[in-house]
């Protein structure tokens, strides 16, 4: 009899524990938005960082059901996703790593955001290649047309707009 | 008979302690081998880290992060800096900006787009379509991408432009051209490229590495597994931003058949491998994502700015 209540303890935990069990995820793209329900147009429960790492407790439709580490739960759209972590640097090697490599230089690409950033700020050529372009006797129309290429911006609002009007991923229907 | 007694007491409890350590060892292993309560646990020894910033450890692994790839890499400034200078080669090969302003921001957006799901989405991107006749698309260091109005025109849709676009960010996130300048050596002695650098000694240092990635990116074309990585990563970060992910196998069978009679030179047909394995191995990889259902293609958006051209 003890036996069995035993074995029926060893079964349930076995069950629970793997109930309970869930996969890590993490967030991939800069700013990702953890909904209230599994739509785009849904509130807003919180912005997440590149790299934040997330329990997932569902899937449907693709759309996680994820927790974050301060206990908020939600939906997040996959392709924001990763099962893998993102690498504390891109790998050095030669040639072509394959895709294991996906998120190789992510997370060097949020050390470098601040670098980015200045760059963002930066209208036009900039100093360094003025300076190669003088040396290189680049003629004017070229140096222009540089000009023009750095000095469109495109906001987070514009590509969350643009994704919508092309029912593009989260927008899809 | 009191000592029997006793002996066999002994053993009943060696017994029962026995189980109960077989019981509980059960239990633990049960509960470690949960990833869940093992993560847990280990917040606990961690002394209840903050996950959501990877905790003080986190942080000094970031640390050392910054500091290994500062001694591996360029840094980003200086790849920037390389970059426009080779875009300013760009536009005398292969020719200026086409005029129209919306066509330009329209590219911009699609590429922008794929560029956040990309493998390495927190520097700016920039994307522009040049006036030339050759089918071609390439990527500066940095994140500057060009793509030829021949090749634009040869689409159908937007998921087919995402497509080449991702493939492109795809070398940037890779860092492939400045891998191949350390293969031909063209790195070395090299440190940051900077204003005042760009004065000095140095200054012919930089000039050669603008002529070996000219070299590379414009004639010789990137090692072919450097090509299929970006080919892989296109399809994957197409399909993870919601386009259709079949988009890259449409446009290379269109290059497959305007290939005969095409200028080669300066082209994708003559920097890049053979379409026939690129088009196999891209549908390889398209087959990892048959849960494609919803994902978009978008043609009468790319029809409506394809006019631009």
């Amino acid at each position: 009899m003890k036996r069995i209540f035993f074995l029926s303890l060893i079964c349930g935990c076995l069950f629970f524990s793997s109930a309970a069990a869930a996969e890590t995820l993490w967030v991939t793209v800069p700013d990702a938005k953890l909904q209230a329900e599994r739509s785009a147009y849904a509130d807003t429960i919180a912005v997440l960082p590149l790299g934040t790492r997330l329990e997932q407790t569902g899937y449907e439709s693709r759309w996680y059901r994820v927790r974050t580490g301060d206990g908020r739960s939600g939906w997040i759209y996959r392709g924001n996703v990763s099962t893998e972590e993102p690498a504390a640097a891109a790998p050095e090697t030669d040639d072509g790593g394959g895709l294991d490599d996906l998120f190789g230089g992510m997370m060097d690409s949020s050390i470098e955001a601040d670098a980015a950033d200045s760059s963002r700020s930066i209208r036009g050529l900039s100093p360094e290649a003025e300076a190669y372009a003088q040396q290189a006797d680049t003629p004017a129309q070229y140096r222009q047309a540089l000009d023009d290429v750095l000095s469109v911006k495109v906001t987070d609002r514009e590509l969350a707009a643009f994704k919508q009007e092309g029912k593009i991923g989260e927008y899809a229907e | 008979m009191a000592t029997k007694k006793a002996i066999t007491g002994t053993t009943q409890a060696v017994d029962r302690c026995r189980r109960h350590f077989l019981k509980t060892s059960a239990l633990m292993g049960l509960v470690l081998a949960n990833p869940v309560l093992a993560f847990d646990l280990n917040e606990l020894l961690q002394g209840g880290g903050d996950s959501e910033n990877g905790g003080k450890t986190g942080e000094l692994l970031k640390g050392a992060g910054k500091i290994l790839s500062s001694q591996k890499e360029m840094d980003f400034q200086s790849e920037f800096a390389l970059g426009q200078s080779l875009a300013l080669e760009g536009f005398r090969r292969y020719g200026l900006p086409l005029k129209s302003k919306s066509l330009q921001k329209y590219i911009n957006l699609v590429g922008n787009t794929v560029a956040r799901h990309s493998n390495r989405p927190g520097i700016p991107y920039f994307f522009v379509v040049v006036d030339s006749p050759l089918h071609n698309a390439f990527a500066c260091p940095g994140g500057i991408v060009f793509i030829s109005a021949a090749l634009v025109e040869l689409m159908e849709d937007e998921a087919e432009l995402a497509a080449v676009l991702a493939h492109e960010v795809a070398h940037v996130g890779h860092r492939h051209a400045l891998k191949s300048l350390k293969r031909a050596h063209l790195l070395e002695g090299v440190g940051q490229i900077t204003a005042a650098t760009m004065q000095g000694e140095d200054a012919e240092k930089v000039r050669q590495m603008v002529g070996g990635l000219q070299t590379i990116l414009f004639d010789k074309g990137l090692d072919k597994n450097m090509e299929y990585e970006a080919d892989a990563s296109s399809v994957a970060t197409t399909y993870r931003t919601g386009y259709d992910p079949r988009g890259m196998q449409r446009v290379l069978r269109k290059l497959e058949r305007e290939q005969e009679g095409a200028a080669k030179a300066g082209s994708w047909f003559s920097t890049h491998p053979p379409l026939a394995s690129r088009i196999e191995k891209a549908k390889d990889q398209r087959d990892k994502y048959r849960d494609d259902a919803g994902s978009a293609v978008v043609k009468t958006r790319f029809q409506r700015y394809k006019k631009y051209l």
